[in-house]
């Protein structure tokens, strides 16, 4: 998972340093070579260890049973329904974070009353692991869809709206003057020259709230869920079905890497232009 | 047209800031007189931190005048308008445009960038020698690049009063050189709408010399006029005029006159001593 971690307040402008091109690409190859053979390795130590009998692999699973039990799954549809169940969760509560929180943070970034009143209490739910509340909010909220939606809100939220406040915040003066002088209207200034200077606060923003809202997924579907993955891994090792759990977690893998390198791409491709040289 | 039209009238303009946490008032400019005629290119040279850059402003709208008239067309300037329009010292460019959409920005915000605005903006692409660089985005520019760029979106909008705040400082010296001889040519070659009247402020004696038509000097903070220069060069000016005799002896009579009202100590009191020859 690469649901980034950064201390409150101290959000740095998401700068990404464009070298050369040819090194570039040939750094990437190398690195992409490099990570196949590392997970070759760890992957091939752990069949290894299991067809040796030096682990059991009733208990620990091994690549080989973990990839058969996936190839089973697909072919049997039956990892269909709890990935959509936890693919739904995530994207319902991301939109309720977006929606939610992007204005919100924009608002707060540009009055420093708000931004006063709200600072500490932003911060303190930021740095509180929600998954302290989760007994509470079983009590207020059940168990139900409600419960579930409401911890992917609170994971997903907070990391968001950190970005856009410091993104709205470090707008710079510079360029609200250039809007000044041509006498841009209120409107067109947030448009025009806000938004677009905010987005790779924005989108920064929502790669780190996308990593959170599936981990607030997962914990509530082991904790309280009766579908979706985390549901399913939490079923699958309580019947001893390590094979079939291990291809669950694979999964939940497969979907955090494409989610935030899906966001990634996204904050390549439209805020290309603030790569330093 | 014997008697060009008085387009800025400056008259015993003071302004300054107020600083909220203290709430004291630091003057930036005290008394200034003087004024700017139509199709003039004038340029305003002091010593660093002496308030140019705040006079600037006041005129560009976005700092208000304490005291005084500060008149644009007879109207006293309270604000930001499309009748006028400021380069920037440092480019400021919006780097998620590319150099056309920068360039385009004030008539797009003017809501003016119809066919007659984007032809503008073609001519003006052309005009400042950015021709095969539109689709570029700022961090790909030079500085003398940005800087073009800059002055062109500034023209685009067909101001009354182009007003540029030291444009060329951050360059490198053979670029300034370019750069200033570039403003000329496309000064003269601009004539859309009715022909540019130009402020332009420098702390660089000879750039001021070699672009204006009359040099107004300001003492160091906080800024007073101490006399207005007419530069006698014909125009249009090349390098070569930076040679000639006539040209040095200006710029040296300028230079003395910064020097001698920028030596660290002075006291606001020798106020009085000044001479004001207005132009």
């Amino acid at each position: 998972m690469t649901a980034t971690q950064l201390s409150p307040g101290s959000v740095r402008p998401p700068v990404r340093t464009a070298g050369p091109r040819p090194r570039r690409t040939s750094g990437r190859h190398l690195n992409l070579v490099l990570g196949v053979v590392g997970l070759a390795v760890v992957l091939g130590a752990w069949q290894l260890c299991a067809v040796t009998g030096i682990v059991d692999p009733n208990f620990s699973s091994s690549p080989s049973g973990a990839f058969l039990a996936l190839i089973e799954s697909v072919g049997s549809g039956a990892i269909w329904a709890p990935l959509g169940s936890t693919l739904s969760i995530v994207a319902l509560g991301m939109a309720i974070s977006v929606v939610a929180g992007i204005p919100a943070g924009l608002l707060i970034g540009r009055n420093k009353y708000l931004h006063g009143l709200t600072d500490p209490l932003i911060s303190i739910m930021y740095s509180v692991p929600y998954v302290v509340f989760l007994p509470m909010l079983i009590f207020w909220f059940g168990i139900e869809m409600n419960a579930r939606l409401v911890i992917v809100v609170w994971s997903s939220l907070f990391p968001l709206l950190i970005n856009v406040i410091a993104g709205s915040r470090n707008l710079d003066p510079a360029y609200t003057q250039v809007s000044r002088v041509y006498c841009a209207s209120r409107l067109y200034t947030l448009r025009a020259v806000a938004f677009p200077a905010t987005l790779p606060y924005i989108l920064a923003g929502i790669r780190q709230a996308v990593g959170r809202a599936l981990i607030g997924a997962i914990v509530a579907e082991l904790f309280m869920g009766s579908s979706g993955l985390g549901y399913q891994v939490q079923l699958q090792t309580s019947n001893f079905a390590m094979d079939e759990a291990m291809a669950s977690i694979a999964v939940i893998a497969v979907v955090a890497i494409v989610l935030t390198r899906g966001v990634g791409h996204l904050e390549r491709r439209f805020t290309f232009w603030s790569a330093s040289d | 047209m014997n008697q060009p039209a008085q387009k800025l009238l400056v008259g015993d303009v003071t302004l300054g800031y107020r600083s909220a946490r203290t709430d004291s008032f630091s003057l930036a400019c005290d008394g200034l007189s003087f004024d700017v005629a139509e199709g003039e290119f004038v340029a305003i040279v002091g010593p660093s931190g002496c308030g140019k850059t705040s006079f600037l402003s006041a005129v560009a709208g976005l700092l208000p005048v304490t005291s005084g008239r500060l008149e644009l067309n007879g109207e006293q300037i309270l604000g930001p308008s499309p009748d006028r329009s400021l380069v920037f010292q440092q480019a400021s460019l919006f780097p998620w445009r590319t150099v056309e959409a920068n360039i385009a920005f004030g008539l797009k915000a003017q809501q003016r960038l119809d066919k007659k605005g984007k032809d503008r903006v073609a001519g003006l692409v052309e005009l400042v020698g950015l021709s095969g660089k539109e689709g570029k985005y700022p961090r790909e520019l030079s500085g003398g690049m940005g800087q073009r760029v800059n002055l062109a979106r500034a023209l685009a909008t067909d101001p009354d009063l182009l007003l540029l705040d030291e444009p060329f400082s951050a360059l490198d010296a053979q670029t300034r050189e370019v750069m200033q001889e570039e403003l000329t040519r496309i000064w003269q070659a601009d004539r859309t709408g009715k022909g540019k009247t130009a402020v332009f402020v420098t702390h660089d004696v000879p750039e001021a010399v070699f672009l204006a038509d009359r040099v107004v000097v300001f003492s160091d903070g906080p800024a007073r006029l101490l006399e207005v220069v007419e530069v006698d060069l014909a125009r249009p000016r090349d390098a070569a005029v930076k040679r000639s005799a006539e040209f040095q002896a200006i710029s040296d009579y300028i230079l003395r006159l910064v020097m001698s009202r920028s030596q660290p100590g002075r006291r606001a009191s020798d106020h009085d001593s000044h001479t004001t020859v207005a132009g």
